[in-house]
C-alpha cells in the first residue's frame, strides 16, 4: 500500500490540489409523448437498418415458433449440425429448438456448471457451429446488442461459434448508447459482465480492408421478437 | 520495441522512412481510405462536436482530481475481488506480471492489443521466464511474426501490404502463398483459436476505468480481447493512471467519439465491460483478475501545466492518420512505441531518452492533429513547449552533425534576413551566381555543404530584387 500512497502523493504534488470546477448540468431533453406502437415502429426500423449497416441480419419473429423456424431454416442453409444454446433462452423456444435437434442437429445446453465440468463444456461449445444467446437491450442508433453474461447466458455462445444468433425483444430497444447505459447502470453497479455487440467480428488490419469473422462470429443473425398486436 | 540502445536517430530514421516509396504508398492509400470512413461517420452524427467538448471537459476534470479517482477506483475494484497493483515504472509492472505468471505456472499467455504492454516491453520479459506469449489482434500477430514493433497505435501492420503478409504467412506458417485478406484472416483465426482455448493467462489493456463502479471498459473489433478476457483462468489488465473516468454516465460521451475518429465506426464491434472475476456456476470469465495501474512518467506529465493536457488523450490514433510527417515516414521512424504527433508528446516524458526528446521536432506544426483530435488537445502548442524544454540544460537533446549544419544554415539566413541591405545584396549576388544552375526558377543541385538542402528539395533561385514580402519577413525575424 505504501507504494500506492507514494503515487497518490506524487499526483497530489503535481496537481497542487486545486478544487475541481463545478460540472455544468446536462441540458434537458425534450420528450414528446408518442404511442407505444409508434415508438416500437420507429426504434425497430432504425435498429434493423443499423444492424444491416454493420453487416448483420435481422429477422422479425411474431412468435417464438416463428423465431424457431427462422433459426431452423438458417441451420439447413448453412448445414449446421451442432447448436449451443443458453439456458436463459425462453423455455418455449428451447423446446421448439429441441424439435430441430430431432431433425439431425445436436444441441449443447449451456447453463450453470460445476467447476470440474468447465473444460468439457467449453470444448463442446467451441465445436458448435451456431450459438444462441439473449440480449437484454438493443440500441437503435448504432444497431448494438447489450448482452449481460451470466451462468445461463455465457459469453461463449456469442463468441466461439462462427454463426451467432442473438434474441432480443422489440420493447427492449432504446434510442442511443447513453439511454442504454442509464438503464444498465443498476446491473453494472451490481457487477454484471456486459458486452455491447455491434455486428459480427471484423478486422481491417490488412490494408484497411474489412474482413468479417476474424476471431468471433462471421455471421450475426438477430431475432427480433415483435408481437403482432401493433 | 523501444530501447535506448537500438533507438536510432530521428534525423537518420526519418530520412530512411521518407525515401521508402513503397511504404509511402501504403501509408497514403490506408490513410485516405481511413479518412473517408471517419468523415462519413462524423457526418452521420450531428452531436459529434458537442460530445467532443463534453468528453474533453470530463477528462480534464478527471485529470484534475486524479488522486481521488484512483483511490475510489482501487476501492471499487477491490470490492469486486480484483487485485490492484500500482507500478511506478515499467520495471515494476513487468516484474509483477512475470512473478504472477511464474506463481500460476503459466505456459501460454494470449494478449489483446495493448500499447501499454508494448510500452513496458512485457513480451520479452515473459518469454525469458519461459512463457509463450501470443499476440491475438491480427495486426499485432503479423508484426509479432515479423519480430517487429507496431507502426501505428490502431493499425499495427499499416506498413505492410497484403502481399507482404502473404509472404510472411507462407514463410512462418507454412501455408501456400495467397494475398487475399479473407484467406489470410481465416488462417490467423484458425491458428489463434487453439491458443485461446489452451491459454492460462490473458493480458489486455484498458480504454476506460470507471471509478464509480470499478468497471474496466475495452473496445475492439475482432473479438480477440473478449476471448482473452473470458477464456483464460487468470486475467491481467494493464492501464495508465490517466485512464480513469469518474462515472458510468461519463462513459457514453467517450464511446460516441472514440470509434468515430479512430476507425470511422459508430461503435466498435465489441465494447467489453470487466466487472471482476466470474461468479460460481459460470462457464466463462477469469477466476482471478489483476489490474496493474501504471505511472511510468505520467505523474511527471501531470506536474507540467502544459503537458498535462496530453493526459486527456484517448489513443484513437487520428492524429497519426492526418499528420503529413507520419504519412511520409511511417511509425517506425519515430523510434518509439508511440509514434506520430501524440507519440512525439508522450515519448519524452515516458522514456526520457535522447531519441524521444528529438521527437517534438518531428512536426511541421501544421495543426491538422489539433483539428482532428476528438478531445481537442492543442498538440502544436505542447510540441512547442517540449522543444523549449528539450533545449534546457537538464535535457540538452543531442543531434547528429548533419542536423547541426541545417540548423546553422537556418541561423545564417535568420541573421541575414534581419538586415534589409544584406538581404538585398545577397539576393542579388545569389541570383547572379546561381542563375546558370537554375531551371524554371529552381535549382536541383548545389555543391557541398549546400547539397544538404538540394538532396531533399529544390532550392529556389533568389530574386534579383527581393519583394517587400521578403523584407517584411526579415523585419519580423
Amino acid at each position: 500500500l505504501s507504494q500506492f500512497q507514494e503515487l497518490l502523493a506524487k499526483v497530489r504534488v503535481a496537481l497542487e490540489k486545486r478544487p475541481a470546477e463545478a460540472q455544468s448540468p446536462r441540458p434537458a431533453e425534450t420528450v414528446l409523448p408518442v404511442s407505444a406502437a409508434a415508438r416500437r415502429a420507429r426504434l425497430g426500423s432504425r435498429f434493423i437498418q443499423q444492424v444491416e449497416a454493420v453487416s448483420g441480419r435481422v429477422v422479425k419473429a411474431t412468435t417464438e415458433a416463428a423465431a424457431c423456424a427462422a433459426i431452423g431454416s438458417l441451420c439447413r442453409e448453412r448445414g449446421v449440425s451442432r447448436i449451443a444454446i443458453g439456458a436463459a433462452v425462453s423455455p418455449d423456444l428451447s423446446s421448439a429448438l429441441a424439435g430441430l435437434a430431432k431433425g439431425g442437429s445436436e444441441q449443447v445446453a449451456c447453463g450453470p456448471i460445476r467447476e470440474q465440468d468447465r473444460a468439457s463444456t467449453r470444448e463442446q461449445a467451441a465445436r458448435c457451429e451456431l450459438g444462441i444467446a439473449e440480449a437484454h437491450y438493443a440500441i437503435a442508433a448504432t444497431g448494438t446488442l447489450a448482452v449481460i453474461a451470466n451462468a445461463s447466458n455465457p459469453p461463449s455462445l456469442s463468441l466461439l461459434p462462427p454463426i451467432s444468433v442473438v434474441i432480443v425483444k422489440v420493447d427492449n430497444i432504446v434510442d442511443d448508447l447513453a439511454s442504454a447505459l442509464r438503464l444498465l447502470k443498476p446491473e453494472i453497479s451490481n457487477g454484471a459482465q456486459l458486452t455491447l455487440i455491434t455486428g459480427p467480428s471484423r478486422t481491417a488490419d490488412i490494408e484497411k480492408r474489412i474482413v468479417l469473422g476474424v476471431h468471433g462470429p462471421k455471421e450475426l443473425l438477430v431475432i427480433l421478437i415483435w408481437p403482432e398486436n401493433d | 520495441m523501444f530501447n535506448s540502445e537500438r533507438a536510432a536517430d530521428f534525423f537518420e530514421s526519418s530520412r530512411l522512412g521518407a525515401s521508402d516509396a513503397a511504404l509511402r504508398q501504403k501509408l497514403e492509400s490506408s490513410s485516405a481510405r481511413h479518412l473517408e470512413h471517419v468523415a462519413r461517420a462524423i457526418d452521420e452524427f450531428p452531436a459529434y462536436d458537442d460530445e467532443r467538448d463534453r468528453a474533453r471537459k470530463i477528462k480534464e476534470d478527471a485529470i484534475g482530481r486524479l488522486d481521488e479517482l484512483l483511490l475510489e477506483l482501487k476501492r471499487k475494484l477491490e470490492a469486486r475481488n480484483c487485485v490492484v497493483f500500482f507500478a511506478s515504472d515499467a520495471n515494476e509492472a513487468r516484474k509483477y506480471i512475470v512473478d504472477l505468471a511464474r506463481a500460476k505456472q503459466v505456459k501460454l499467455a494470449v494478449k489483446g492489443k495493448s500499447m501499454t504492454t508494448e510500452e513496458i516491453e512485457l513480451n520479452p520479459a515473459l518469454e525469458k521466464a519461459g512463457v509463450e506469449v501470443v499476440e491475438s489482434d491480427l495486426g499485432e500477430y503479423i508484426v509479432q511474426l515479423r519480430r517487429e514493433r507496431p507502426s501505428h497505435i490502431i493499425t499495427p501492420a499499416i506498413h505492410l501490404s497484403k502481399e507482404d503478409v502473404g509472404e510472411l504467412f507462407k514463410e512462418k506458417l507454412g501455408i501456400a502463398y495467397t494475398a487475399e485478406p479473407e484467406a489470410l484472416t481465416a488462417v490467423a483465426r484458425d491458428r489463434l483459436r487453439d491458443k485461446f482455448l489452451s491459454a492460462d493467462l490473458g493480458i489486455v489493456g484498458v480504454n476506460f476505468a470507471v471509478a464509480e463502479t470499478g468497471t474496466l471498459v475495452l473496445v475492439e473489433n475482432e473479438g480477440n480481447q473478449r476471448m482473452s478476457i473470458v477464456l483464460p483462468e487468470t486475467l491481467v489488465a494493464i492501464m495508465g493512471i490517466e485512464k480513469v473516468i469518474p462515472s458510468l454516465d461519463d462513459l457514453s460521451h467517450f464511446l460516441e467519439i472514440l470509434a468515430r475518429t479512430g476507425t470511422g465506426q459508430s461503435l466498435t464491434t465489441y465494447t467489453n465491460f470487466i466487472n471482476g472475476p466470474r461468479q460460481p456456476g459460470e462457464l466463462d470469465g477469469p477466476g482471478e483478475v489483476h489490474v496493474v495501474v501504471l505511472d511510468n512518467g505520467r505523474s511527471r506529465m501531470l506536474a507540467d501545466p502544459v503537458l498535462r493536457e496530453a493526459l486527456c488523450c484517448i489513443r484513437c490514433g487520428a492524429c497519426l492518420n492526418v499528420c503529413p510527417v507520419y504519412r511520409r515516414i511511417g511509425g517506425h521512424a519515430y523510434n518509439s512505441v508511440y509514434p506520430g504527433p501524440i507519440g512525439s508528446i508522450v515519448s519524452p516524458s515516458l522514456f526520457g531518452t535522447n531519441a524521444a526528446w528529438q521527437l517534438p521536432f518531428a512536426s511541421t506544426l501544421c495543426g491538422a492533429c489539433k483539428d482532428v483530435c476528438p478531445v481537442k488537445i492543442d498538440i502544436p502548442r505542447i510540441l512547442l513547449h517540449l522543444r523549449w524544454k528539450a533545449n534546457q540544460p537538464e535535457h540538452q537533446v543531442q543531434w547528429p552533425r548533419a542536423a547541426h549544419r541545417a540548423r546553422n544554415g537556418a541561423a545564417l539566413f535568420a541573421k541575414m534576413a534581419r538586415h534589409p541591405w544584406l538581404m538585398r545584396f545577397s539576393a542579388r549576388l545569389g541570383h547572379v551566381v546561381l542563375r546558370p544552375l537554375a531551371r524554371n526558377g529552381f535549382i536541383k543541385w548545389l555543391p557541398p555543404p549546400f547539397n544538404a538542402w538540394t538532396k531533399a528539395r529544390d532550392f529556389p533561385l533568389p530574386r534579383r530584387k527581393p519583394t517587400p514580402l521578403d523584407l517584411d519577413l526579415g523585419a519580423k525575424l
